[in-house]
């Protein structure tokens, strides 16, 4: 196990009596890219704020390397921190911006001048050095302050919403360089975001957070493979929400009834069989089956009616209406072979149990 | 219609312009009189007048005025920014009761704050104070609030994620103060400080109660003179007082003329 950088020991924090985090706990390991992830007002800044120094915990610890942090002020956390608005200095020019941490420490020139060239050339933004914040495009805006923020070589870096500024091309390109330049440096990560593909794209670990509490947390692919809840089921990727009953289905398998319809699906997710109240079903998990030699040994067999096709470019999502008067959202490839499916025709679906999770709540 | 309109609006801010250049334009055509009536004559025009001005008669007013005017620049300037630092930045106890009170002398009218003065002065025994010393602190309380309010205005705007942003590198609240709040609201201490200047220099209510006899400020040379005598000097005197402003102001555009960077970037 690696060393632990950053621990949240049961944080809680409330604004004039609203609770707004509540009991936190968290372990994030040095060299990590950890993502806090959740919708809009769940305690995301709140949580980075004090982790940063500028909120208080209204109660419990937190830790950088073993070290209780309640009374270091922001500015001796040694911690980096990139805003969403960049919040660069407008009076300095980027090579100023860029030394102002080493400035401020005391450092001598030449080795600043050393440490903003390094900085600038990681980002890619040598040769802006004498440039000031207004005239730069907001992607390079945003590498400056990431530049500042990784010049004084902190052990963490604190990033809020960094590039939800940003047109999508240079989003997705950026998710890309982050990554990068976080492994290059090694340096933690602590990354907020409530775009989850973002959080999907770059994380070694996501932590979802839901009205001020963390809901799941885990590896990106575990937490898609096997959402806890059905919040973090619904908020990460999409997905087939259906309420159930749980039965056996035998060895190794779980009967779910649909309520309120005469459909079970079977799910080979025995672990949690006494609690089950839903299951989740990704959209591209869902198979549209042509042949009907495969059809006849199906586990999950669903006839329907296509009801809406969306086109996606890469993908058709279809909206297949299955007895009982549920519907369930398919994405198929959109260069299929074969057929392409029709609005109003027949389909059969196909689901490997594997596919149906179920969730507690 | 908006034809109509346009024409209106282009028509008000004509007649506004006019309103306020045509008396200066007189004054200044004035000071330019060839014969000792305040009077002009378009093809007949004399220096004369402002030569007149070197005299010690106008220059040691002037004098006067600039170094009590300078003062008050500096005094109110740093006060000003004291306060609003206080008032906004540190939020200390009781600071919108501070922020009223420093404002409240605005309600005051100058004459009655003057007489209060020498009133409140002569009370305590400390008429000695009249003359520069009484000039100073009475133009630093009328200018107070506006230079002030103006320090207070830039410091609200003020992006407090810079703040933060340069602690989260390590800059104490010295460093933070010094290298990031202050060149920020720099500007607008700068257009406070230039008003304090101003009025300052050019005040006479006030000043009319607290100078001393032969140890005048140039506005209250003007009104003393003007009891007496009508002549282009005096135009001359009102013309090289508005050069000497329009100068000032200059300046310190100048000085604090980097506006262009604070915008755009971060907000
Ligand atoms: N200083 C404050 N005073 C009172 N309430 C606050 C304060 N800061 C945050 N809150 C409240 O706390 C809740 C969480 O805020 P927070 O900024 O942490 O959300 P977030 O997860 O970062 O959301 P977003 O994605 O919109 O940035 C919100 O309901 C917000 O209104
Ligand atoms: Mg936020």
């Amino acid at each position: 196990m690696n060393n632990i950088d950053i621990e949240l020991v049961s944080v809680s924090k409330s604004f004039a009596g609203i609770p707004v985090v509540k009991d936190l706990n968290l372990k994030i390991p040095q060299g990590e890219f950890v993502s806090i992830l959740g919708p809009s007002g769940c305690g995301k800044t709140t949580t980075l704020n004090m982790i940063a120094g500028f909120n208080t915990p209204s109660a419990g610890d937190i830790r950088v390397r073993g070290k209780s942090q309640n009374r270091v002020p922001p500015e001796r956390r040694n911690l980096g921190l990139v805003f969403q608005n960049y919040a660069l200095f407008p009076h300095m020019t980027v090579a100023e911006n860029v030394g102002f941490g080493l400035r401020m420490r005391g450092t001598s020139r030449s080795d600043i001048a050393v440490a903003v060239d390094a900085a600038l050339r990681s980002v890619r933004l040598d040769g802006l050095a004498a440039r000031y914040p207004k005239a730069l495009s907001g992607g390079q805006q945003q590498r400056v302050a990431l530049a500042r923020a990784i010049a004084p070589r902190p052990s963490v870096l604190l990033l809020d919403e960094p590039l939800s500024n940003l047109d999508l091309k240079l989003r997705e390109a950026m998710r890309i360089e982050l990554k990068e330049i976080q492994e290059q440096l090694g340096m933690t990560f602590v990354y907020v975001t409530h775009d989850q593909e973002e959080a999907m794209a770059m994380s070694d670990r996501i932590v979802v957070m839901w009205q001020g509490v963390i809901a799941q947390q885990g590896e990106p692919v575990s937490i898609y493979r096997n959402p806890a809840t059905r919040f973090v089921a619904d908020f990460i990727g999409r997905s087939n929400i259906l309420p159930v009953k749980a039965r056996n289905g035998g060895p190794g398998f779980l009967d779910l009834l649909v309520d309120g319809t005469p459909i079970v699906l079977r799910s080979s997710h025995t672990g949690r069989s006494t609690s089950v109240a839903s299951c989740c079903i990704r959209p591209e998990s869902i198979a549209l089956m042509t042949d009907p030699a495969i059809q006849a040994g199906l586990q999950n067999r669903l006839d329907g009616v296509i009801k809406r096709i969306v086109n996606l470019g890469a993908q058709l999502e279809l909206l297949v209406e299955i007895s009982g008067g549920l519907n369930l959202t398919v994405l198929v490839r959109s260069g299929l072979s074969g057929r392409v499916p029709e609005l109003a025709s027949t389909v059969t679906l196909g689901i490997d149990p594997q596919e149906v999770l179920v969730l507690s709540d | 219609m908006s034809h109509v309109l346009t024409f209106l609006f282009w028509l008000a801010i004509v007649l506004v312009l006019t309103f306020i250049t045509l008396p200066l334009l007189v004054v200044v055509a004035a000071s330019f009189s060839p014969t000792s009536a305040v009077t002009f004559v378009p093809w007949e025009w004399t220096f004369d007048w402002y030569g007149d001005l070197l005299a010690d008669r106008w220059l040691q007013p002037f004098l006067l005025s600039v170094k009590i005017a300078t003062l008050v620049a500096i005094i109110s300037g740093v006060l000003g920014v004291l306060a609003a630092y206080a008032i906004v930045y540190e939020r200390v106890p009781g600071s919108d009761a501070l922020m009223a009170g420093l404002l409240s002398p605005l309600s005051v009218p100058q004459i009655v704050k003057g007489v209060a003065i020498v009133l409140f002065l002569s009370i305590i025994g400390l008429q000695g104070f009249l003359g520069t010393p009484a000039l100073i602190a009475a133009h630093v309380v009328l200018a107070l609030p506006f230079v002030t309010r103006m320090a207070a205005t830039s410091l609200a705007n003020f992006d407090g994620n810079l703040d933060r942003a340069a602690q989260s590198l390590g800059a104490s609240k010295r460093q933070r103060l010094q290298h990031i709040v202050l060149p920020m609201i720099k500007p607008g201490v700068l257009s406070g400080v230039t008003l304090a200047f101003i009025i300052s220099f050019n005040n006479i209510p006030l000043s009319v109660f607290l100078v001393r006899p032969g140890d005048t400020t140039l506005p209250i040379t003007v009104i003393n003179y003007l009891e007496y005598s009508l002549d282009p000097v005096m135009a001359a005197v009102n013309v090289a007082s508005m050069a000497f402003i329009l100068t000032v102001i200059f300046l310190f555009e100048k000085i604090g003329g980097f506006s262009a960077q604070l915008h755009g970037g971060s907000k």
